[in-house]
C-alpha cells in the first residue's frame, strides 16, 4: 500500500499506479500516467545533473504544453521550487524576478535571443530547445539517455512553488506556497468538485497565473486527465471549442473574460460539449448578464464561482444551479474546507451586518512573500488564541458581505489593486514604472471598461514633449503585457482630490473622452 | 483588390497598430508561435477585415488555422475581396 501524498508531485507518483491512464494531453502528444512518471524522474535527473540541489529554486518558462507538466513535476521530484516565469513577459521583468529568487537554472523553450537577458541576470544552466553559448546548456533530447532517479527528500512545509504578484511599491512580490499548502489546494478542488478520474481537466491560465494548479495538480490528485490548450489556441475561442469538444473536456476553469469570448465568438451553436459537467471561473467578476447567457449555451455544465487571492488559494466557491437573474451580483459564496473567513471592520472587529474587510485563516495560506519579512508581515494578522497559542489570517484587502442567504458577495477593494482578465495589478505599480519613464513627470493609471474586456488607460504630465505610442512601446519592455496601458493621454497636470491625492474617477473620465483607440496628446 | 494589395495592407495594419513585439513581419510570419498577436489583436484583425471588406466573419472561421499568418488570412478569406475598390 502507498502512503498517502504529502508533496505535490506524489500526486502524479499515486496517480501512476494505473499506469495507462492518460495523464495529459495537449490533443497532438498524450503521456499516459506511468509514461509522466518515467519522464518527470528523467527530468529529475537531468536536474541533478545541472547541479541542482534540493531547496534550489527553477525557473519555468513555458506555456502551458506536455512539458510543463513534465518539468514542473521533475523540479519538485528532484527537490527544487518551481519559479513560474511568463514566456510573454519582457526580459527586463523576467531577469528581475530570477536575479530576486537566485534562479540558477531555467527550463524553457524560447530561442536563444530571448535568453541573454537571463543568463545575464545569473542564470548558469539551461534545459533548452539548443545549446546556449555560455551556458551550460541540455536539451530535451538529453532526457533520453537518463536513468529516473528516486526523489528527493522533503516534507510537506518545504516551499514548492513561487506566484509572483504585482506589488503596490513597483515591486512585484513572491507569493511562497509550501507542498502543503499546494496539495491542499489541490485536494480541497478535487472534493469540493468531485473529480473522479473520469475527468479531463483544462484550464486557460498559464504556469505563473495560480488557477494553473486545476491542471497541474488537481487533475492527478483527481486521478485524471489534464487537457493542455496551446498557448496559440487560446487566442481563438472556435479553436478553444473545437479542443474542448474533440478532447471530450468535463472541466473547466478560467477567467470571465475568457469565457464571455467563448461566448461570443466560440460557435458554441456547433460544438458539441455535452460532456462538460464544470465550468469554474473566478479571478473577477463575472457580469450577470453574460453568466446567464454562457449558462443558455452550456446546458450540461454546473457553473461555480471561485473565489480566493494567490496567497491562499481558493478559499470560497459558489454553486450556481441557475442562471443569475438580472445585474446581480454573483456571490463568491462560502468557505470551503479547512478555511475559517472572518468580515472585520478597520480595527478588527466582526462586522455582523454591512460591509467589512474579509480575512481568511486557510491550511492552503502561503507561507509568506518570498525574501520580503515585511510585506509578509502587513499581509497577515496575528491574532491571540488559547493557549497562548496565536492564529495566523491573511487580510485580503477585499470588501464583502453577506447577502440574505449568508452567501458572501465581493464589493470591491480597499486599495487601488485592479483585475485585468484575471491578473492582479497594484495601480500605483503601472504609475511608477510610467513616471519614471524619461520626460514623464507623473502618472496616473486607471482600468477603463472595453466591450472584449478591460484594460488599462493612462495620463501623464510630461517635463518635455513625449509621445504617447513611444510611451507604451517603452512600458512593454518593462512591464507583462496585460500591466500595459492601451492608450495614453499627456495632460497639463493631474486630476486630484482636495486631499491631493489622484482622483481616478476624473481620471477616468478625461480618458473616456477620447472615442476612439488612438494613443492622443493634448491638443 | 488584388491578393497582393490585400497581403501588404494586413502586413502594415498588423506591423503598425497590432504587433505587441518588435518584429519584421512578412505574408508567412508565424503571428502567434511568435507572440506577435495577442487575442486582442485577433479580434481588431477580424474587425478590420470585415470593416475593409464590407464582409461577415463567421465566428467559427476564426480558428488558428486561418490566422496563424497573413498569407492563411489571405487564403481563407479567397475571392471575397475581389470586389473591393483598390
Amino acid at each position: 500500500m502507498t502512503a498517502r501524498p504529502h508533496l505535490l508531485h506524489q500526486l502524479v507518483e499515486a496517480h501512476a499506479t494505473s499506469a495507462d491512464a492518460l495523464a495529459v494531453t495537449d490533443g497532438d502528444e498524450s503521456l499516459d500516467a506511468g509514461t509522466l512518471q518515467h519522464r518527470l524522474a528523467q527530468m529529475a535527473a537531468l536536474l541533478q545533473e545541472l547541479g541542482v540541489r534540493p531547496g534550489d529554486r527553477v525557473g519555468i518558462q513555458l506555456h502551458c504544453s506536455v512539458r510543463a507538466m513534465v518539468a514542473v513535476h521533475g523540479v519538485l521530484h528532484a527537490g527544487g521550487v518551481v519559479v513560474p516565469l511568463d514566456p510573454d513577459a519582457p526580459p527586463a521583468y523576467v531577469a528581475d524576478l530570477v536575479r530576486r529568487c537566485a534562479v540558477d537554472t531555467v527550463v524553457t523553450q524560447l530561442p536563444a535571443a530571448r535568453l541573454t537577458p537571463l543568463t545575464e541576470a545569473g542564470v548558469r544552466n539551461l534545459v533548452a530547445a539548443g545549446p546556449i553559448d555560455g551556458v551550460r546548456t541540455l536539451t530535451w533530447d538529453d532526457l533520453e539517455r537518463l536513468d529516473p532517479i528516486a526523489p528527493a527528500h522533503r516534507t510537506g512545509d518545504d516551499p514548492a512553488y513561487v506566484i509572483w504578484t504585482s506589488g503596490s511599491t513597483g515591486r512585484p512580490k513572491g507569493i511562497v506556497h509550501t507542498h502543503r499548502s499546494g496539495l491542499r489546494c489541490a485536494e480541497l478542488t478535487v472534493d469540493t468538485y468531485g473529480l473522479d478520474p473520469d475527468d479531463r481537466l483544462a484550464c486557460s491560465a498559464p504556469l505563473h497565473f495560480d488557477q494553473s494548479i486545476f491542471q497541474l495538480y488537481a487533475a492527478p490528485g483527481a486521478g485524471a486527465a489534464s487537457v493542455m490548450l496551446p498557448a496559440p489556441v487560446l487566442r481563438f475561442p472556435a479553436s478553444v471549442t473545437a479542443r474542448l469538444a474533440d478532447l471530450g473536456v468535463t472541466a473547466w476553469y478560467s477567467v470571465p473574460s475568457l469565457l464571455v469570448q467563448l461566448a461570443r465568438r466560440g460557435a458554441l451553436d456547433e460544438r458539441d460539449l455535452s460532456a462538460m459537467r464544470w465550468v469554474l471561473f473566478g479571478g473577477e467578476v463575472f457580469p450577470a448578464g453574460q453568466l446567464a447567457e454562457l449558462m443558455r449555451l452550456v446546458p450540461s455544465a454546473r457553473f461555480s464561482n471561485v473565489y480566493g487571492p494567490a496567497e491562499v488559494n481558493q478559499c470560497t466557491f459558489h454553486h450556481l444551479d441557475v442562471p443569475p437573474a438580472g445585474d446581480a451580483l454573483v456571490p463568491i459564496g462560502r468557505a470551503w474546507a479547512d478555511t475559517e473567513l472572518r468580515v472585520v471592520d478597520t480595527d478588527g472587529y466582526d462586522v455582523r451586518d454591512g460591509a467589512g474587510e474579509l480575512w481568511v485563516r486557510s491550511a492552503t495560506a502561503m507561507a509568506g512573500y518570498w525574501d520580503d519579512e515585511a510585506a509578509t508581515e502587513a499581509a497577515f494578522r496575528t491574532v491571540d488564541g488559547p493557549g497562548g497559542l496565536t492564529q495566523r489570517w491573511y487580510a485580503t484587502g477585499d470588501l464583502v458581505e453577506l447577502d440574505e442567504r449568508g452567501a458572501l458577495v465581493f464589493l470591491g477593494r480597499r486599495d487601488h489593486q485592479v483585475k485585468i482578465r484575471g491578473h492582479r495589478i497594484e495601480l500605483e505599480s503601472v504609475e511608477s514604472a510610467l513616471a519614471e519613464l524619461p520626460g514623464v513627470a507623473e502618472a496616473a493609471v486607471v482600468p477603463e471598461r472595453l466591450d472584449d474586456g478591460d484594460r488599462l488607460s493612462g495620463l501623464v504630465v510630461a517635463e518635455v514633449p513625449v509621445d504617447p505610442a513611444d510611451l507604451v512601446a517603452r512600458l512593454r519592455t518593462l512591464l507583462p503585457p496585460y500591466a500595459v496601458p492601451h492608450r495614453i493621454r499627456v495632460v497639463a497636470h493631474l486630476p486630484r482630490t482636495s486631499t491631493a491625492k489622484i482622483d481616478r474617477s476624473a481620471a477616468a473620465a478625461l480618458l473616456a473622452d477620447l472615442d476612439d483607440d488612438a494613443l492622443m496628446e493634448t491638443p | 483588390m488584388t491578393r497582393e494589395q490585400l497581403t501588404d495592407e494586413l502586413v502594415d495594419l498588423i506591423s503598425a497598430e497590432i504587433a505587441v513585439v518588435d518584429l519584421d513581419i512578412d505574408a508567412d510570419t508565424d503571428l502567434l508561435l511568435t507572440g506577435a498577436v495577442d487575442s486582442l489583436g485577433v479580434i481588431r484583425i477580424v474587425d478590420w477585415i470585415e470593416d475593409r471588406l464590407d464582409i461577415d466573419i463567421d465566428p467559427a472561421d476564426v480558428v488558428l488555422e486561418n490566422f496563424i499568418s497573413v498569407a492563411a488570412m489571405v487564403g481563407y478569406l479567397g475571392g471575397r475581396a475581389a470586389v473591393v475598390a483598390s
